[in-house]
């Protein structure tokens, strides 16, 4: 044993930890040998447009001809833009929106049907099933049943109940905006639930079974068990819902263009109209760049809160 | 891996490499005689009655050069052709949808002067004068109008009759068929926006046109006047006022939720009593009316009518759907010109296109004998007065630049709502033109006589 132990060189001698280092070094060349064709891809399609964004933000340029050097004007413009303010405006809404009503009745959802025994994968599938919907198909599914002449106001009124014969959900500027998010959100929440039941899947019973002989109710199981057990998915969706809103464009573009009246544009809409209708590539890449610093603080300010509080992910 | 198959490997190589150089080399000539073309089109019958007429009776006339058609869809082709244009790329045959869009290309040389094969082919004798001097940019030809219609009235002659309405031309009839209108139950005007937001700007370059006219908007095109003038502040206030009494659209609100098709769908059972839109709709007007819709009524349509008592009845704003140019970096330009000349020296041919499909022909000068038979009545009509006419105004989309013109449209619902008042809407819309004008970026209109 003590010869044995004599024989082998001790650890970390000069020789071992070159060879240490060396297979330290194939592997990191090996990863980064993976990794390139991908970044390169990366640096290419984001990197390079994404510079471009950049010093184009800073020209007159129509997205044609040649770019003169405004310096910082389109950011002026864009920070005192009405337009362009009431699109961050509508953006935080969005935001706030998602955060809250998807994500409660996700996690909701997908409390009460981690408890069910039979039927689950039954319900799952129909959760999921507005998901995988083309967004085209889902809005103008949405736009019929919500039309002020042919949708379900008028088919209500014709069994007598008058609560939305005249309510014009996407032509009134003060519910346009809730309307297109109520409209996105019946496609969302399924997904979220799909993802918060499989996080909840994960989650020890054992420890369940040991609130349950404390005399823990269904709440407190939810609040102390079920939410710090979920907290890693939990958090990195927040995470992207916060990046989405900021980016979102699909559904107000197809359902209002960002009407009536702006009451529905966001930096997406008004980003897409100065740069394709008006011809203002330039001012329209300030727009981008501002997305992209929000990204990058919110994703920053992540991470923070991460290593402050010490959290997995 | 044995010898056999190693020579086997080799062969196959060698054969692949010298297939792709005889590829290439056979691509290179053929490319040297290609002249490449991107369209949209509004049906597949259309496209393929395009290719037999345009595409393939060209390229069988043709010994030198042939025509390569790329179709693209409507929504689409635009930004395709501005982005492939802006990287130096895309087809030789550049598409614009309108005389404004191709001034941005030539501004930013991206697509070439015509003068030479203008001068060739007398491009100048065989275009309409108007459309002419609108493809000019700083006195130079630099495309070619493929398409033009106007904007019109359109009605349903039978809910007329049942009314006891006769078409209105001044302002004062168009009143009295709006109240009536209103009055049982109608939307008097169709109009919405919903799906397409610059749906405004046909309801608005049919406002501006019969409200102000087409003087007063040509001298604030070429710089002399100004939209912030009293005529379209009272042509503003005055529609604002038959919005709010629901004459255009129904209401407020619905303006924002009706589509085009709610307004032709209305026209033909009778809940909509005129719709000011484009002739484009001349294409897609049969599929709401008649067997192909399952009833029994039929559309028509008639000039504007006057909206103010300073304007002359029968206006018609032109609208230049499809300019055609000649990409810069094109290795075939003198075969694109001859494809370009093909679209437009036969104004027979072009008419039995539009006989065969109801698309808007180019703006040739015609005789009424190239109308063949078999073009629809009320398509004939409208092509047979407009080069007779003298009352020709300007469609926001083909006269107005690109930023005015967007202005134009989303601000528009501001004013629906009352959330702006037509002075302010209206200064914001000169300065937006005043800065686009000052960067070079409006074209020369023709003058309003011309015709």
């Amino acid at each position: 044993m003590s010869r044995t132990a004599t024989a082998v060189p001790p650890q970390g001698t000069p020789l071992r930890r070159h060879g240490r280092t060396k297979i330290r070094y194939r592997t990191r060349g090996l990863a980064w040998a993976f990794m390139a064709p991908l970044l390169i891809v990366n640096l290419l399609v984001i990197g390079g447009p994404g510079l471009a964004s950049f010093f184009y933000s800073f020209t007159d340029w129509d997205g044609l001809g040649s770019a003169n050097f405004v310096g910082i004007a389109n950011y002026v413009e864009l920070f005192t833009s009405p337009a362009v303010l009431s699109a961050i405006q509508h953006n935080l809404i969005w935001t706030g929106f998602f955060l809250v009503v998807p994500m409660s009745m996700a996690l909701l959802g997908a409390f009460l049907l981690s408890r069910v025994r039979r039927g689950q994968i039954l319900f799952r599938v129909l959760f999921f099933i507005p998901y995988v919907l083309a967004t085209i198909v889902s809005s103008i599914i949405w736009r019929q049943i919500l039309s002020p002449t042919a949708g379900i106001g008028q088919a209500l009124q014709g069994i007598g109940i008058d609560w939305f014969a005249d309510t014009n959900f996407l032509g009134d500027p003060a519910l346009a905006l809730g309307s297109v998010a109520f409209i996105n959100n019946w496609q969302w929440w399924g997904f979220l639930l799909v993802l918060f039941l499989a996080a909840m899947q994960g989650v020890d019973p054992a420890l369940y079974e040991a609130a349950r002989l404390d005399g823990a109710n269904a709440f407190r199981e939810f609040w102390h068990i079920t939410l710090p057990g979920i907290r890693p998915t939990l958090m990195f969706l927040m995470l992207m819902t916060v990046i989405w809103s900021f980016l979102v464009f699909d559904y107000v573009f197809i359902l209002t263009q960002g009407g009536p009246a702006g009451s529905t544009d966001v930096i997406g809409t008004v980003l897409y109209r100065t740069a394709f209708s008006e011809n203002r590539a330039g001012y329209a890449s300030s727009m981008a760049m501002l997305l992209t610093v929000i990204s990058a603080a919110i994703v920053l300010g992540y991470q923070l809160l991460r290593k402050k509080l010490k959290w997995e992910v | 891996m044995s010898k056999i198959s190693r020579r086997v490997l080799r062969s196959a190589v060698v054969a692949v490499a010298a297939s792709s150089l005889l590829a290439g080399c056979a691509g290179a000539a053929s490319s040297a005689e290609t002249v490449t073309y991107w369209a949209a089109f509004n049906s597949k019958d259309t496209q393929k009655t395009f290719q037999a007429e345009f595409i393939d009776a060209f390229n069988e006339s043709s010994d030198d050069a042939q025509v390569k058609l790329d179709v693209k869809q409507w929504s689409n082709i635009g930004s395709l052709t501005d982005t492939a244009v802006a990287a130096g790329r895309g087809a030789d045959v550049v598409f614009s949808p309108g005389p404004s869009s191709a001034l941005g290309f030539a501004s930013s040389d991206r697509i070439d002067s015509l003068d030479s094969f203008a001068k060739e082919y007398e491009w100048e004798k065989v275009l309409e004068p108007w459309a002419y001097q609108a493809s000019l940019v700083d006195g130079e030809l630099y495309s070619i109008p493929t398409g033009y219609g106007s904007i019109v009235m359109f009605y349903n002659p039978a809910v007329f009759a049942e009314h006891g309405w006769t078409v209105p031309t001044t302002a004062a009839e168009f009143e009295k068929v709006a109240t009536e209108a209103a009055a049982a139950g109608m939307i008097p005007v169709g109009a919405g926006n919903s799906g397409y937001q610059a749906q405004s700007e046909w309801y608005l370059s049919a406002v501006l046109n019969a409200a102000v006219g087409p003087q007063k908007l040509y001298e604030v095109l070429t710089g002399t006047a100004k939209f912030t003038d009293p005529e379209f502040v009272d042509a503003m206030t005055t529609l604002k006022s038959q919005i709010d009494k629901g004459w255009w659209g129904g209401s407020a609100n619905s303006y924002f939720t009706n589509t085009d098709t709610d307004m032709f769908t209305g026209l033909a059972n009778g809940k909509v009593a005129l719709y000011m839109t484009g002739t484009w709709s001349f294409s897609s007007a049969g599929s709401y009316f008649g067997e192909a819709a399952g009833n029994d009524a039929d559309w028509n349509w008639a000039p504007l009518p006057a909206l103010s008592d300073n304007v002359e009845p029968g206006v018609y704003p032109l609208a230049i759907g499809t300019s055609l140019s000649i990409n810069t970096v094109s290795k075939n330009k003198p075969a694109a010109a001859k494809f370009l000349d093909s679209l437009i020296n036969d104004p027979a041919k072009i008419y039995n296109y539009m006989a065969e499909t109801n698309e808007n022909p180019a703006p040739v000068v015609v005789e009424e004998s190239d109308f063949p038979a078999s073009l629809d009545e009320r398509i004939a009509r409208l092509y047979k007065d407009i080069p007779k006419s003298s009352n020709l105004g300007y469609a926001s989309w083909t006269f107005f630049p690109a930023a005015t013109d967007t202005y134009l449209y989303t601000e528009f619902d501001k004013i629906i709502t009352g959330d702006m008042s037509p002075s302010d809407y209206l200064a914001g819309l000169q300065k937006t033109f005043d800065g686009e004008l000052a960067a070079g970026k409006v074209i020369v209109p023709f003058a309003p006589t011309a015709g």
